[in-house]
C-alpha cells in the first residue's frame, strides 16, 4: 500500500502513544478511517460528534494523557464545538482532528465546507489547517506538544481531504521543538522566598487548590506542604480530589455552591496560597468582598490567570511542581492550633445549620449510598445542574482523577459521553455517570455506544422531572414563577435503556433505594438506575447572585 | 486608572489567520482597535502590527498577556510610555476652484505638504505627522474644500533599537 497523508496522521498519533480515539466518519475522514484498520489504534464510534469530544475530554481527565477526537468536515466539525469549548474551559489536553474539503475547494462553499478554524478560534489554544502534506507531521507534532505544555487545552488540526489522500513518504525523525514557550519566564528564587516568608508569618493561612494541581500532577507536593505546615485547604470544583477528601485539613468546596465552612474560612484567613486556580466568579462569588483580610500569593503556569479578577500580592508564573518543590524546604513546621481550633468552631456552627450534613437532602443521601456500594476505586462523572452540586458535595473523592465534571463551561450532557472516555481510559476502575434527567436527554444517544461496546458503566439518572437547578433559581429569585422547567414524567427511562440493550431499574429514593443500588452494583456490564427524587429537593446553602461568600442562604425564606 | 490611548507593537509570524486571532483577542474582551497598520519586517516571514487602543493601563497589560499567548505572536511591546517616533499619514482629496486656489496653494506651501495627484478641479494631498499634527491638518483642510480623506494607522518605532527578533 502506498503511503498517504493519513498514514502520517496515524504515525504521529502512534508516536504520541495514542491508542484510542473517539470519532465519527464522513467521506472526508475516510483516508484516516481506512488506514486506522492497519493500526493498533482503537477507534470508538460514538453516536454524535459532541459525544466524541466529551469522550476524548473524559479520557484525558481520567488518565492525564491527551484525548483525541476525530470528525468529518462541515456538520461533523461543528458538532464538536461544545465539546471543544468544554475542554478549553477546564484546560483539558486534547487534540481535535477535523477533516476538511480539498484545498482546491477551500473558500468555495463546497459541500460540507465550514470554516472550523474561524469557529473554534476563541475555544482552542491554537488551530492549524494543513495546506501541504510536507507540513503534516510537524503540524501534528506541534499540536500535541501545544495541547499538553503550559496550561493544557484543546488544539484543532483541520485536514483537507486531498492532503490526507496525497501520496507521500512517512515523516522523518521529530526535529527540535519550534514552539514558542509561553509562560516559561523563569521566576526568581526570591519570589518563592517571599511567598514562604509571608506564609510563615501568617497566623491564619489557607491554601486554595484549583484544577491546575491535577493538570500539573502536583498532588504529592501539595499534600506534603499541607502536612508539613499544618495548613487547612479548600478546593475549587476543578480541584476536588487533589488531596484525599478524608484528610482533616480539607474544608471543602468554595464558591457559590460550595460549603459554608470553606467560604467562611476564606473570609477569615489572613494569607491565601492559591495554586492552579484562576479565581473564577463561581469560586469567588462577589469579587469585591472576596477574602477581605488576606494577603494572596498565586502560583499558576498561565500568566493571564494571575490577577485576572483579583489583586495578587505575590504572583508566581510557572510550573506548580517547580514552585512547590522550591517552597517546601522554606516553610516552617508550625503549630497552628489557635487557627485550627477556630476552624473547628466554625465547622460545628456550619454543620448545625444544615439538617443532614451536605445540604443536598435525599439526593445527597442517595449519592452517598451509591458511593458506599461501589468499589473504592470508582470514578464518578457528574453532569451539570443540581445533580452536579449534590455529587461534588457528597462524593468523597479519594484519588485525584476520580471525580470528573464540566466546571468552567457547565455543559449539560457531558457526563454520559465523558464517562465513556473515562472507562476506556481506565478500564480497571469502576465508572459511575451521575446525571439529571435534563442533561441525560442531551446525549442520550450515547446509550447506544455504551451498549454496543458493552462498557460496564453505571448510569445513575436522578430524575426530578424538572430542570432542577433552574427550578431552584425560579423558586428563590423569581418568586416561584415556574416556567419552562417541567420535563414531565411520561418517559420510561428503564424502557429506553432496555431499547439500547442496557438493563436497568427504577427506584424512588425516599422509599427503598437500596434494592436498586444493589441491582446496579451486582449486574455485570452497563446498568441504568433511574432514581426519582422530589423536585423540591434543592441544594442549600447557596450564595445568591451578586452576594459575597459569607452571605449564604439556607432555605427559601432566608 | 486613567483611560488613554495606547500604542502596541506586535511582531507575528506572517500567516493568514494571525490577524483574525489578534482581532479576536481584542474584540473578545470588549476592546476596540482604534487604528491598525501592518507590514512585513526585514524578515519577510515576520510582520509588525501596530495597534492603538483605548483603555487603562491595567487592562492593557492583561490584553498584552493574552496576545502573548497566541502561538504566532513573537513579541508584544507597549510603546505608549517608551520613547518612540509615532507617525500617521493621510491622503486628502481637495476640490480646487478659482475661489480657493490661492489660499490652498499658500497653505500647502507653508506646510510643505506634497501634492501626489492633480487634475482639472481636484488634487490629492499627502500629509504625514504625529496624531496631533494630523488632527490639526484635517481641521484646517476642512475649512478650505476638503472632499474626502483616508488615514493610515499609527506606525511607531522605538527610538533605541530593541533586540532583533527573527
Ligand atoms: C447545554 C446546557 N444548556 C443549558 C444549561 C443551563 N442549565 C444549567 S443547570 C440546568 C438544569 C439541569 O437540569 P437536569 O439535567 O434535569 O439536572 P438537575 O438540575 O435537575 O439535577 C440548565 C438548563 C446548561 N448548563 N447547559
Amino acid at each position: 500500500m502506498e503511503t498517504i497523508g493519513a498514514d502520517i496522521v496515524i504515525q504521529v498519533l502512534r508516536e504520541e502513544g495514542i491508542d484510542v480515539i473517539f470519532g465519527y466518519p464522513g467521506a472526508a475522514t475516510l483516508p484516516i478511517h481506512d488506514r486506522l484498520m492497519n493500526s493498533p489504534i482503537r477507534h470508538y464510534l460514538m453516536r454524535h460528534e459532541q459525544a466524541a469530544a466529551h469522550a476524548a475530554d473524559g479520557y484525558a481527565r481520567a488518565t492525564g494523557k491527551v484525548g483525541v477526537c476525530l470528525a468529518t468536515s462541515g456538520p461533523g466539525a461543528t458538532n464538536l464545538v461544545t465539546g471543544i469549548a468544554t475542554a478549553f474551559m477546564d484546560s483539558t489536553p486534547m487534540v481535535a482532528l477535523t477533516a476538511q474539503v480539498s484545498t482546491s475547494l477551500l473558500g468555495q462553499d463546497a459541500f460540507q465546507e465550514t470554516d472550523i478554524i474561524g469557529i473554534t478560534m476563541p475555544i482552542t489554544k491554537h488551530s492549524y489547517q494543513v495546506h501541504n502534506v510536507k507540513n503534516l507531521a510537524s503540524t501534528m507534532r506541534q499540536a500535541f506538544e501545544l495541547a499538553k505544555t503550559g496550561r493544557p487545552g484543546p488544539v484543532l488540526v483541520d485536514l483537507p481531504r486531498d492532503i490526507l489522500a496525497s501520496k507521500c513518504e512517512l515523516a522523518g525523525e521529530r526535529g527540535a521543538s519550534t514552539l514558542k514557550m509561553n509562560g516559561k519566564r523563569a521566576e526568581t528564587p526570591e519570589q518563592i522566598e517571599k511567598i514562604a516568608r509571608a506564609l510563615n508569618q501568617s497566623e491564619r493561612p489557607l491554601i486554595i487548590i484549583g484544577g491546575g494541581v491535577k493538570l500539573a500532577n502536583a498532588f504529592h507536593l501539595i499534600r506534603q506542604l499541607i502536612e508539613k505546615a499544618n495548613i487547612p485547604f479548600v478546593t475549587t470544583m476543578m480541584g476536588i480530589g487533589s488531596v484525599d477528601a478524608a484528610n482533616g485539613y480539607n474544608l471543602g468546596l468554595i464558591g457559590t455552591h460550595g460549603n459554608e465552612l470553606a467560604n467562611r474560612i476564606v473570609h477569615q484567613c489572613d494569607f491565601i496560597l492559591a495554586v492552579g486556580t484562576r479565581f473564577s466568579d463561581r469560586s469567588t462569588a462577589l469579587i469585591e468582598e472576596f477574602a477581605p483580610l488576606a494577603n494572596i500569593a498565586q502560583i499558576d503556569i498561565d500568566p493571564t490567570s494571575i490577577g485576572k479578577s483579583i489583586k495578587i500580592n505575590l504572583p508566581y508564573v510557572g510550573d506548580i511542581r517547580d514552585a512547590l518543590t522550591a517552597l517546601l524546604p522554606l516553610v516552617n513546621e508550625k503549630e497552628k492550633s489557635e487557627w485550627l481550633q477556630r476552624i473547628e468552631a466554625e465547622r460545628e456552627a456550619a454543620e448545625k445549620k444544615i439538617a443532614n450534613g451536605s445540604g443536598c437532602g435525599q439526593a445527597g443521601d442517595f449519592i452517598r449510598k451509591v458511593q458506599e456500594a461501589m468499589p473504592g476505586e470508582t470514578t464518578v462523572v457528574a453532569d451539570v445542574g443540581l445533580n452536579q452540586i449534590w455529587t461534588v458535595r457528597t462524593w468523597k473523592a479519594r484519588d485525584p482523577r476520580s471525580l470528573i465534571t464540566s466546571g468552567g463551561m457547565g455543559t449539560m450532557g457531558f457526563s454520559l459521553p465523558a464517562s465513556i472516555g473515562a472507562k476506556v481510559g481506565c478500564p480497571e476502575r469502576a465508572v459511575v455517570a451521575i446525571t439529571g434527567d435534563g442533561g441525560f436527554y442531551m446525549n442520550i444517544q450515547e446509550l447506544a455506544t455504551v451498549g454496543y461496546y458493552n462498557l460496564p458503566i453505571k448510569i445513575v439518572v436522578i430524575n426530578n422531572g424538572h430542570l432542577g437547578m433552574i427550578r431552584q433559581i425560579q423558586d428563590l429569585f423569581y418568586n416561584d414563577r415556574f416556567n419552562t422547567i417541567d420535563l414531565g414524567s411520561k418517559v420510561d427511562f428503564v424502557a429506553v435503556a432496555r431499547g439500547f440493550g442496557i438493563p436497568g431499574s427504577r427506584i424512588v429514593v425516599d422509599e427503598n433505594p437500596q434494592s436498586g443500588i444493589e441491582a446496579m452494583v451486582n449486574t455485570e456490564g452497563p446498568y441504568l438506575l433511574e432514581a426519582v427524587v422530589d423536585p423540591n429537593n434543592y441544594v442549600f446553602p447557596i450564595i445568591p447572585p451578586g452576594r459575597s461568600n459569607i452571605e449564604m442562604i439556607h432555605d427559601r425564606l432566608d | 486608572m486613567t483611560v488613554r490611548e495606547n500604542t502596541i507593537s506586535i511582531l507575528v509570524n506572517n500567516k493568514p489567520d494571525v490577524l483574525a486571532r489578534i482581532a479576536g483577542t481584542f474584540s473578545g474582551r470588549g476592546f476596540n482597535i482604534e487604528s491598525i497598520s501592518a507590514n512585513i519586517t526585514r524578515n519577510p516571514e515576520i510582520t509588525n502590527i501596530i495597534i492603538t487602543t483605548i483603555g487603562d493601563q491595567e487592562t492593557v497589560i492583561k490584553l498584552e498577556k493574552q496576545l502573548n499567548k497566541l502561538v504566532d505572536v513573537l513579541e508584544v511591546r507597549d510603546l505608549t510610555d517608551v520613547s518612540s517616533a509615532q507617525r500617521e499619514m493621510i491622503l486628502v482629496r481637495m476640490k480646487v476652484t478659482a475661489s480657493n486656489r490661492d489660499r490652498f496653494t499658500q497653505i500647502v506651501d507653508i506646510h510643505s505638504w506634497k501634492i501626489v495627484s492633480t487634475d482639472a478641479d481636484y488634487c490629492i494631498l499627502e500629509v504625514t505627522g504625529d496624531r496631533q499634527e494630523i488632527e490639526d491638518s484635517l481641521s484646517l483642510l476642512e475649512t478650505i474644500g476638503m472632499e474626502d480623506f483616508v488615514r493610515t494607522g499609527i506606525v511607531a518605532l522605538k527610538r533605541c533599537s530593541p533586540q532583533q527578533i527573527g
